[in-house]
């Protein structure tokens, strides 16, 4: 306790000598505030579309995913990952606008002040980790020992709660910064602007803080330009026409076979000599139950669909399907439009299988044929699923087996 | 406001504490401590390493560059440096993937020259224009 005590009265006692100084015209509260409110939307962005991906894997059965609009779930998660991207060089844009800040003297004034900084240390070491590690997940690329998926989630949750906690904390300076107009406004000075005699909101008509070089404006712009170059660069991989400027996109759909890109090959998945044997049977397992052969295949697969993969890691593509709707094979078991549908792969391990229920049971084809050729076994040859609104994990391919229940 | 404040704050706490007891509950000790390492360093290379570099920049800068031209070079290198923190984990990543995934298959390292020499050049000819229009008023 006393230990406690004499450190917070240090940290609130004269200021070191050797302690970073600031003088910075450039930043401003009116500046940080125009930023935030954008890093803020992007933040909402990500936490929300986010959330739609997670119900994706784990919906209510009271409320099953739509089937329509086809491109639902591209759309959302095309804008997750974009967003997200994006969010990266604008929160260190964001983070640089307040760097001073770090060096305040006093560096903690009371307890109420150290649990701020403290609430400002996990919103920014969240913030820091969430977009890393969402954005190297992206690139395939795991450097830690955690689950990615259960912990982004989580991560969300602390992000976005710090977020709300740090408008909270922050709202009369945001009211200020939004306010202010952004040439003349108070200059991010040791002394917040609401406790500076000199500052503009209380000095009346000082003249504005000179800017020889870059303006604050200038930061917008350059800020911005870096952002858009970037976002027009990288959203290619699911903004489909923009592919030939992708020159920073991770996914290039046209370099795919049979003009998709896959996410888990059939070598990965360790199914080759299954899937491509002559023998291959598809069992389907109801109240009627029968097999399927490679020739019943040949037979069957007559409908055609326009339906977009969509990867949870942001790439999309629009695609044609040709194949046996799915109704049509829960219909012959015994099954209708609100059976239970589990569809599994000859794939083992977390995604060998996945459940259809509701509006997607009737709109999903059993596909063989992908842009009109054979299925390539790396897209799930002979037998896959493809349904609409659904991330690419979930339209389980190399299909060795339907449930209907 | 003041209503707003709290409202906004105590949502806040709330969320965030859920999300730490989904932490704490759902993902195993060693792990959380690894997950605790990258949060403690991300702040330690943003706020220790990343953003000195950028202070340190601006004051060589500061110290050798006139205004007018300075405020150009210093937007080339917000829009340059904003390039490159996404580009370098793809130039590190590249040709690492089986080839049908269509991923990280391209040059990254050219691409990133090609978009910062097109950032240079658009710089170069916003201050030429400047500079000609100051000469010729």
């Amino acid at each position: 306790m006393m230990a406690g005590v004499s450190i917070l009265e240090r940290l609130n006692g004269p200021r070191p000598e050797r302690w970073p100084a600031f003088s910075s015209p450039v930043r401003s509260t009116a500046l940080t505030a125009r930023i935030g409110r954008v890093l803020g939307i992007c933040f909402g962005i990500c936490f929300v579309t986010g959330m739609l991906s997670y119900y994706q894997y784990a919906p209510w059965s009271w409320l099953p995913e739509p089937a329509s609009p086809v491109w639902l779930y591209r759309f959302t998660q095309g804008l997750h990952v974009a967003t997200g991207t994006a969010t990266i060089p604008l929160l260190l844009v964001k983070l640089w606008s307040v760097y001073p800040n770090l060096f305040r003297w006093p560096a903690v004034r009371s307890l109420k002040h150290a649990a701020e900084r403290l609430s400002v240390f996990v919103l920014i070491s969240t913030a820091l980790v969430q977009l890393t590690t969402g954005y190297l997940n992206t690139l395939n690329w795991y450097p830690w020992p955690w689950d990615f998926v259960s912990v982004h989630r989580f991560l969300a949750y602390v992000l976005i709660g710090s977020i709300l906690l740090h408008i909270g904390l922050k709202l009369p300076d945001i009211k200020y910064g939004l306010a202010a107009e952004l040439a003349t406004a108070d200059v991010l000075t040791e002394i917040p602007w609401s406790e500076n005699p000199l500052a503009h909101s209380n000095a009346g008509d000082v003249p504005p803080p000179p800017t020889p070089a870059l303006s604050r404006r200038g930061v917008l712009v350059a800020g911005a330009a870096g952002i858009g170059a970037v976002v027009v660069t990288s959203v290619g991989q699911t903004l489909t026409p923009l592919e030939p400027i992708g020159l920073l996109a991770v996914r290039q759909w046209t370099k795919g076979p049979q003009g998709v890109p896959v996410n888990k090959t059939a070598d990965q998945a360790g199914i080759i000599a299954e899937a491509s044997s002559g023998d291959w049977r598809l069992h389907v397992v109801g109240r009627n139950p029968y097999v399927l052969t490679l020739a019943d295949l040949d037979e069957l697969a007559q409908a055609e669909a326009q339906l977009p993969v969509t990867c949870v890691e942001g790439w999309s593509v629009g695609a044609d399907w040709r194949g046996i709707p799915l109704l049509e094979v829960v219909r012959r078991a015994g099954g209708d439009a609100s059976s239970r549908v589990r569809v599994v792969s000859l794939e083992q391990g977390l995604y060998g299988n996945s459940v259809v229920v509701g509006p997607q049971v009737s709109a999903a084809l059993l596909a063989t044929h992908l842009n009109g050729e054979r299925l390539n076994l790396d897209h799930g040859y002979p037998l896959r699923l493809i349904s609409p609104n659904r991330p690419g994990v979930l339209n389980t391919k190399w299909l060795s087996s339907v449930e209907v229940t | 406001m003041r209503a707003w404040r709290i409202s906004l704050a105590t949502a806040g706490i709330l969320l965030g504490l859920y999300g730490v007891f989904r932490l704490l509950t759902n993902v195993g000790f060693v792990e959380l401590l690894v997950l605790a390492a990258w949060l403690i360093g991300a702040v330690v290379i943003h706020d220790g390493i990343l953003s000195p570099a950028v202070v340190a920049v601006g004051w060589f800068l500061a110290r050798t560059v006139r205004p007018r031209a300075r405020r150009y070079l210093q937007g080339f290198l917000v829009v340059g440096g904003l390039m490159t923190v996404i580009a370098v984990p793809l130039m590190l990543r590249k040709d690492t993937q089986p080839v049908s995934k269509a991923m990280l298959l391209q040059s990254y390292g050219a691409n990133l020259t090609l978009l910062l020499a097109l950032a240079a050049a658009l710089s170069l000819l916003l201050y030429a224009i400047r500079v000609a229009r100051r000469t010729t008023a």
